[in-house]
């Protein structure tokens, strides 16, 4: 699995659903017999990730919206995209291209 | 127990308990309720319903065979608007494309398929009837219309050699997920156990090929290996806990902590046509019987893994040593361990039977009337 790269554009998986736990209010990731209960941060990456933005649109979008800077935010992304991955939970495009 | 009854997870709906299939280590009950008491389509909206304000993420879409349900798009639905994540649990068997498509337009989220073997004549061996071709033609469609899928291969003596194989399969059907589960020996399995546990031979190279491919799929293809628990030393966590995680529901509304705890005949079990599924879960004495580890007897009461392994399995208690209360004979620290052993050590020096010697001797699932 190489890593995820700054140009290329992840979307959550077909087999994920975002949704809020009805019990905690925590946002949630729902997968086949699993689920990832996310902290804020990760909620702020997990919606971001449509397809429609790259890596470092969305490493920029989330440097607006928490104050930090681009250079700090990258490999804490970078490193939560990567769990979704192993976990089969993201497809990622390059230039229109998807692969899982 | 002190704490608050814990939340499930996770629901079972078994929809109904006919299928086309015959396999002989089936996990519904030996003895099967009459189709007409099947829950209505409104009874299981309202379980639906109720088990997510519960806390329910999950159901899963079971039987028997749930395509054997006319009404299932509607159920599928009903799944979608609790919020509940769905995931079809099936045999394939009647799972024609525009099927599939209505149950993706209704919310399906998920498929899992059983096959039985890689290759047609053990696994419509197994099966009992000629399935794997059809089954095989449905999980293509079923990736191509999307859907995530799980393929489910219960594991025993006559498929577990061919393991490596197995797991090709699943790659070529561009599976997502690989449940390999040794059978476990309740029921029907119980009844056929002396053809199907393998030996300790096949389990250590099948443990050994089901590492190495997790490894190599990783990211790609997530393998659940369920290992067999009568070649543990440990019994296994089952269910996380009795009343813990999850419920079953089956066709006819009886409320479970798991698929086969109705064999469990010194417990009563509530159904949801008489009482609210908030109720059967917090306050219903079955439900609360096997709850925490106050109801323990010793070695578990003592045990620094009781609440590790919560005793192991109480339907596994209570067919080997006639009282669902003891320690899981699974445990080396049980007290009728060596009943286990002995069944476990006359098996070893079989020789690995054909599909059709084994079939002569198998008892194959019925279906209700």
């Amino acid at each position: 699995m190489t890593p995820i790269l700054p140009a290329e554009r992840p979307r959550l998986s077909p087999r994920a659903r975002l949704q809020t736990d009805r019990v905690t209010g925590k946002p949630i990731v729902l997968y086949p017999e699993g689920v990832l209960v996310l902290n804020p941060s990760g909620h702020a990456i997990a919606t971001l990730c449509t397809g429609n933005d790259t890596l470092a649109e969305i490493v920029a979008k989330l440097s607006v919206q928490f104050g930090v800077s681009p250079a700090t935010l990258l490999p804490q992304v970078t490193d939560f995209l990567d769990r979704l991955r192993s976990k089969n939970l993201l497809a990622i495009a390059s230039q229109g291209k998807e692969e899982s | 127990m002190v704490s608050a009854t814990p939340r499930p997870f996770s629901l079972l709906a078994e929809l109904t308990h006919r299928c086309p299939l015959h396999c002989p280590y089936c996990s519904n009950p030996v003895s099967l309720p009459p189709a007409r008491e099947e829950l209505r389509l409104d009874e299981w909206t309202r379980v639906f319903n109720e088990a997510a304000e519960l806390g329910a993420l999950h159901v899963g879409l079971s039987g028997g065979e749930p395509l054997a349900r006319p009404d299932l798009v509607g159920l599928v639905a009903a799944a979608r608007a609790a919020g509940l994540y769905s995931n079809l649990i099936t045999s394939a068997i009647g799972l024609s494309r525009p099927k599939a498509a209505a149950l993706k337009s209704a919310g399906l989220d998920s498929i899992q398929i059983s096959v039985q073997s890689d290759e047609a004549p053990l696994a419509d061996k197994i099966a009992g009837t000629n399935a794997h071709a059809t089954k095989l033609e449905a999980a293509r469609m079923v990736r191509e219309l999307g859907f995530p899928l799980t393929i489910n291969v219960v594991l025993h003596r006559l498929n577990i050699g061919r393991l490596p194989e197995i797991v090709a399969l699943a790659e070529r059907l561009g599976a997502e997920r690989l449940e390999l589960a040794n059978t476990q020996f309740y029921g029907w399995a119980f009844q056929n156990r002396q053809e199907l546990l393998p030996t300790r031979i096949q389990i250590d190279a099948a443990t050994a090929a089901a590492f190495a491919a997790r490894q190599r799929l990783q990211g790609k293809m997530e393998i659940i290996f369920v290992a067999p628990d009568y070649y543990g030393d440990r019994p296994k966590p089952c269910m996380h806990g009795w009343g813990r995680r999850h419920l079953t529901v089956n066709p006819r509304g009886d409320v479970l902590p798991c698929p086969t705890a109705g064999e469990i005949k010194s417990l009563q079990f509530d159904n949801v046509r008489e009482n609210s599924l908030r109720w059967i879960w917090t306050e219903s004495s079955a439900f609360n019987r096997f709850r925490g580890t106050e109801w323990m007897p010793e070695p578990c009461q003592s045990c620094e893994f009781r609440e590790i392994d919560f005793g192991g399995c109480r339907c596994q208690a209570a067919l080997l040593t006639a009282d669902a209360a003891n320690t899981d004979p699974a445990c080396s620290l049980s007290p009728f361990r060596q009943k286990l052993i002995a069944f476990v050590e006359s098996i070893q020096d079989v020789r690995t039977n054909s599909p059709a010697e084994a079939s002569s001797r198998l008892s194959y699932r019925q279906n209700p009337k």
